[in-house]
């Protein structure tokens, strides 16, 4: 008789930012590191779009708590083998390189450029971890579900590359900055991100056997195959493949990029706790 | 460290008064809470924040189809290698010089990792406190020289406490017998320090199969795949990684440069 720990809403849309703040930061950081200068307009929305984004994600996990100063009591120690540990030192941290990111974004000084460039390649590092290791820290607990594959960090991390292009394609939309180049290029990784989502959810799926059970048959089912695998990532495939040029299909695609996504974290937590 | 100490909690010998889920109550000041209907005696139906001891009613079928009554008075077990403590990222769950496990009540953060972590899904969750809570082994009584609360109370030494070595050894020959008068299926949960979860400091003497008192077969701890879970995480990364590259390096028409 196993115990579930209670971990829903403001938990599930934690999952959720922080998957897309850990993308669109590394995301950005390779645009501005490996792309072209007209590139630099993705790697700014990138920054700029993880900042609020991770500072909500501090502010859902205190509150989460019920006792908000009880945060600090996580900071008393620091247990490397833990997710839990290293995963709240590790917001506070990608938090304050987003920050700096952000600000020198607005700089096209050449000395700031280099900065920020470096500084990108350091702090995606903590935006790929951010990403990935609330999926390890679920695989980590009793629960078979969350316990029984090996790939729900890795699936977490190919959500967060996937949600978190789709945000910057979106703003980059909505801000009407299509015209550059900086939207195919960002399309065609998040293409190839959902690609390798879809693979490592399959293989994620086969892993866990009987232990899926909760979410590929039952109440949350039709969540999971309609929202996370239709909705959330066949269909925004199929959108940007037909519609390649229209890039308002693309931007639908984009929002039920992010639909997936949140999916993704809901039905993971809430099947086999609701 | 000094020297280990254990509860061994003999089935055999339980009658089912449940002096010591009262005795527990008591002296740990566990408030009252609404019984809830389980379909036999027992109540409630699992460990709750505020039930540390609980005694498990548990109906088995017999040959002749009469039903025989399996009593187990099932608590924390202060696993050796405990899942709740790994998982703890305040350190409020610390392992005591006996070898018991408690949760400093003051440095939990209330973030219900160990709740999860436990694969017994003993720890729980307090509202209005907002911190996990479980059994303490009487944490307080031992470093008075004074044995839990419920090992106290018991009437038939169903619960006995001491040093483990010696429990375990008893609790060896007590097996011996039994099988002796015919419980073929006596066996001692936890006893063996070589076994899962590196022994538990409340073991067992069960009448029957793990699986009858709901109780894994083999249960492991949670955090032994951090390693190979954040190496798949990171292969995820590099391949997500080099498509972005890859993508952002590829020149579309009229890029110039570099």
């Amino acid at each position: 008789m196993l115990k579930t720990p209670g971990w829903e809403m403001m938990i599930v849309v934690y999952f959720f930012l922080g998957g897309v703040a850990g993308g669109a930061y590394f995301t950005a950081a390779i645009a501005d590191n490996f792309g072209g200068t007209r590139d630099r307009y993705v790697a700014r929305v990138g920054y700029l779009l993880s900042l609020p984004l991770v500072a909500l994600c501090g502010l859902l996990l205190i509150a989460d708590l019920g006792v908000p100063s009880r945060f600090l009591n996580m900071m008393r120690v620091f247990k490397f083998w833990d997710p839990m540990s290293i995963g709240a030192w590790a917001v506070g941290v990608f938090g304050l390189f987003t920050f700096v990111s952000s600000v020198l974004s607005f700089s096209e000084a050449p000395s700031t450029v280099a900065l920020r460039r470096k500084l990108a390649l350091i702090g995606m590092l903590f935006g790929f971890f951010l990403a990935s290791y609330t999926g390890v820290l679920l695989s980590n607990t009793a629960l078979p579900l969350w316990s029984q594959a090996r790939l729900m960090g890795a699936l977490f991390l190919a959500s967060g590359a996937s949600t978190g292009m789709a945000a910057i394609s979106l703003i980059l939309f909505l801000t009407g900055a299509t015209a550059g180049e900086g939207w195919g290029k960002v399309k065609k990784a998040d293409r190839f991100s959902m690609v390798f989502e879809l693979i490592v959810l399959a293989v994620f799926l086969v892993l866990l056997g009987a232990a899926a059970k909760p979410i590929v048959s039952g109440h949350f089912a039709p969540l999971f195959w309609g929202g996370l695998v239709g909705i959330g990532l066949l269909v925004p495939l199929a959108l940007d493949v037909l519609g390649h040029r229209a890039k308002a299909l693309g931007a639908v695609a984009a929002v039920l990029v992010l639909a997936g996504g949140f999916v993704l974290r809901y039905v993971m937590l809430m099947s086999i706790q609701a | 460290m000094a020297r280990t100490l254990a509860m061994f909690t003999d089935t055999s010998l339980c009658i089912g008064c449940r002096a010591c889920q009262v005795a527990c109550k008591q002296w740990n000041e566990l408030g009252m809470e609404v019984p809830e209907w389980t379909g036999t005696y027992q109540n409630h139906a699992h460990f709750t924040d505020k039930t540390f001891r609980l005694v498990r009613f548990i109906e088995e079928p017999k040959p002749n189809g009469d039903m025989a009554w399996l009593l187990m008075s099932d608590v924390c077990k202060h696993c050796a290698e405990a899942g709740c403590l790994d998982a703890c990222p305040t350190g409020a769950i610390y392992r005591t010089e006996f070898g018991t496990v408690d949760i400093n009540q003051n440095t939990c953060n209330g973030c219900r990792y160990c709740v999860s972590s436990c694969p017994f899904g003993v720890v729980s969750f307090r509202e209005d406190t907002g911190t996990a809570r479980k059994c303490t082994f009487c944490n307080d009584r031992i470093h008075n020289g004074l044995g839990p609360a419920c090992a106290k109370a018991c009437p038939t030494e169903s619960i006995q406490f001491g040093f483990r070595d010696e429990l375990v050894a008893k609790a060896g020959k007590r097996v011996e017998t039994l099988k002796a008068m015919g419980f073929k299926d006596a066996q001692l949960y936890g006893a063996d320090s070589k076994g899962f979860l590196g022994g538990l400091n409340a073991f067992f003497l069960l009448l029957s199969k793990p699986a009858t008192y709901n109780l894994p077969e083999d249960p492991k701890v949670p955090q032994r795949n951090v390693v190979t879970d954040s190496l798949l995480s990171i292969g995820s990364a590099l391949i997500v990684g080099l498509g972005a590259l890859l993508a952002f390096r590829g020149r579309g028409k009229g890029d110039g440069d570099a």
